[in-house]
């Protein structure tokens, strides 16, 4: 397993060279056993930087935010901005580099290999564990993960409390990377869908049921959205307050500026948004699980997007973010692609 | 009296064939159900998956997307962009409770006006026993 150590050592050659503008990675969060996201710009700073299961940010949504930034600026520092990258997040570089968002030299990425272990999920944990009374998790030996409370040391198997996209995950090393730590680990699955099992036996009526459950939670915050790193649109189809006004748009083009979704968090208005955003992102998204890490009302987003991998897979042997030369699901077609359920 | 229950079917054709097969079917007064709303565009390619969601959402009973057979695009492979992206919308409509029959695509020539009647009245069929779709319809 990668040793926090290692990833200082790296970080700190890097910004003594003058390689990068800044780098993101982890550091401890002094109020919780969570870690937070580190922007370390000096060289001293890198002892900040740590390596362990609460890790599950996916740093790459801040490439998209140092472009916005350069964008602004009148002379920009070029040059790349680093970031600590697991296998999952890579793939995120990999789709923006694919669709040509960013590029390759706009970012250093540190590459950092889960190997046979990965995240924790904090629902998981939750039910195991008085979350007061964690002060700190680490990878422990053979994938075990040590939990530190204030009466000791507990060892933990790791798959009881790993975020259910990690034991479904098939890229535990970073698929691209300038630099990579950690070994590659061949690790076979063939659960790689195992979560969407449980809606293959149910009945259309109780999916129905269940996605009218969870969806009449949405309040409509659009934190899936803001912490999404595919989600990078200027102007966002699902609400017409980020309409692009410019000083000669009149009042007759804002008031016929289609609105696909309305702003009211009702159950239609819920259902179109997230149909739309899983369909925006079918063979974009990466299952990197921060959409449903950050929903206040915890709607199981992740199976929606999990869905749509799924077809992509199975129907037209896709998976997203392996190789940024090859076209998108959506813009490349195949001559014998599945059409059984056409007339 | 009690009103039978019309479905409401929302038909995107493409422009080239389906249209055309449409109208085939017209001028050859051929007899097929009125419940069908088609909306012409300009091939099965463009149509946005937004089309079919704010078609559910503002009151069809089905949606049906027809274009071109495979190899007869106007714009040489615009429809098989549509197939891809059909599929996806309809696992996902799937996916979240609404019944596959509601939601269909088919191929359409310019002269199969006979196959365009035949989609329509077998549509209207399958959908009269699952009653309005009230699921995705707008509540505001």
């Amino acid at each position: 397993m990668v040793k926090p150590d290692d990833i200082k050592k790296e970080c700190k050659s890097i910004l003594e060279e003058g390689k990068v503008k800044y780098i993101v990675g982890y550091k401890r969060n002094n109020n919780s056993y969570m870690s937070i996201p580190a922007f370390i710009e000096k060289i001293e700073e890198t002892d900040q930087l740590i390596w362990d299961p609460t890790c599950v940010y996916n740093l790459v949504r801040f490439i998209r935010d140092e472009k916005l930034r350069k964008e602004r600026h009148k002379n920009p520092d070029t040059r790349p901005i680093g970031v600590i990258v697991k296998g999952c997040d890579s793939r995120a570089i990999n789709v923006l580099l694919q669709e040509k968002f960013i590029k390759r030299e706009d970012v250093y990425i540190i590459g950092v290999a889960c190997e046979k272990s990965g995240v924790i999920e904090k629902k998981k944990l939750r039910k195991k564990f008085n979350e007061k009374n964690i002060k700190q998790i680490e990878f422990g030996k053979d994938n075990n993960f040590i939990i530190a409370t204030e009466k000791g040391k507990t060892t933990i198997s790791a798959e009881e409390i790993l975020a259910e996209r990690c034991i479904e995950c098939n890229n535990n090393t970073p698929v691209i990377y300038d630099v990579l730590l950690g070994e590659k680990v061949e690790r076979s699955l063939s659960e790689h869908f195992r979560s969407l099992e449980k809606f293959e036996s149910i009945s259309t009526e109780e999916k129905w049921n269940f996605w009218k459950k969870e969806l009449d939670k949405c309040i409509r915050c659009y934190a899936c959205r803001s912490v999404c790193p595919m989600c990078y649109c200027d102007e966002c189809v699902a609400d017409s307050i980020s309409l692009a006004v410019k000083p000669d748009t009149t009042a007759e083009e804002k008031a016929q500026k289609i609105r696909w979704v309305e702003k009211s968090p009702v159950s239609s208005e819920n259902f179109s948004y997230h149909l739309i955003r899983a369909l925006h992102l079918a063979g974009r998204c990466i299952d990197c699980g921060e959409c449903e890490r950050v929903c206040p009302v915890d709607i199981p987003l992740r199976y929606l997007n999990k869905k749509m991998e799924k077809e992509a897979s199975e129907q037209f042997g896709y998976t997203a973010g392996l190789d940024p030369e090859k076209p998108a699901l959506v813009s490349d077609f195949k001559d014998d692609d599945p059409q059984d359920f056409i007339i | 009296m009690e009103e039978k229950f019309e479905p409401k079917i929302i038909a995107f054709l493409c422009k080239w064939c389906s249209s055309a097969g449409s109208d085939l079917a017209g001028v050859s007064r051929m007899k097929y159900p009125p419940n069908v709303v088609p909306i012409t565009v300009m091939c099965s390619g463009s149509i946005s998956t937004n089309y079919i969601l704010s078609a559910f959402k503002d009151g069809a009973d089905g949606v049906l997307v027809s274009g071109c057979h495979p190899g007869d695009c106007h714009y040489i492979k615009g429809n098989y962009y549509a197939r891809r992206r059909i599929t996806l919308v309809k696992e996902l409509l799937e996916f979240i409770g609404i019944e596959p029959e509601r939601f269909q695509m088919s191929w359409v020539s310019a002269a199969e006006g006979a196959k365009y009647t035949e989609i329509i009245k077998d549509f209207v069929k399958e959908l009269e026993p699952l009653g309005p779709q009230n699921k995705l319809r707008s509540n505001l």
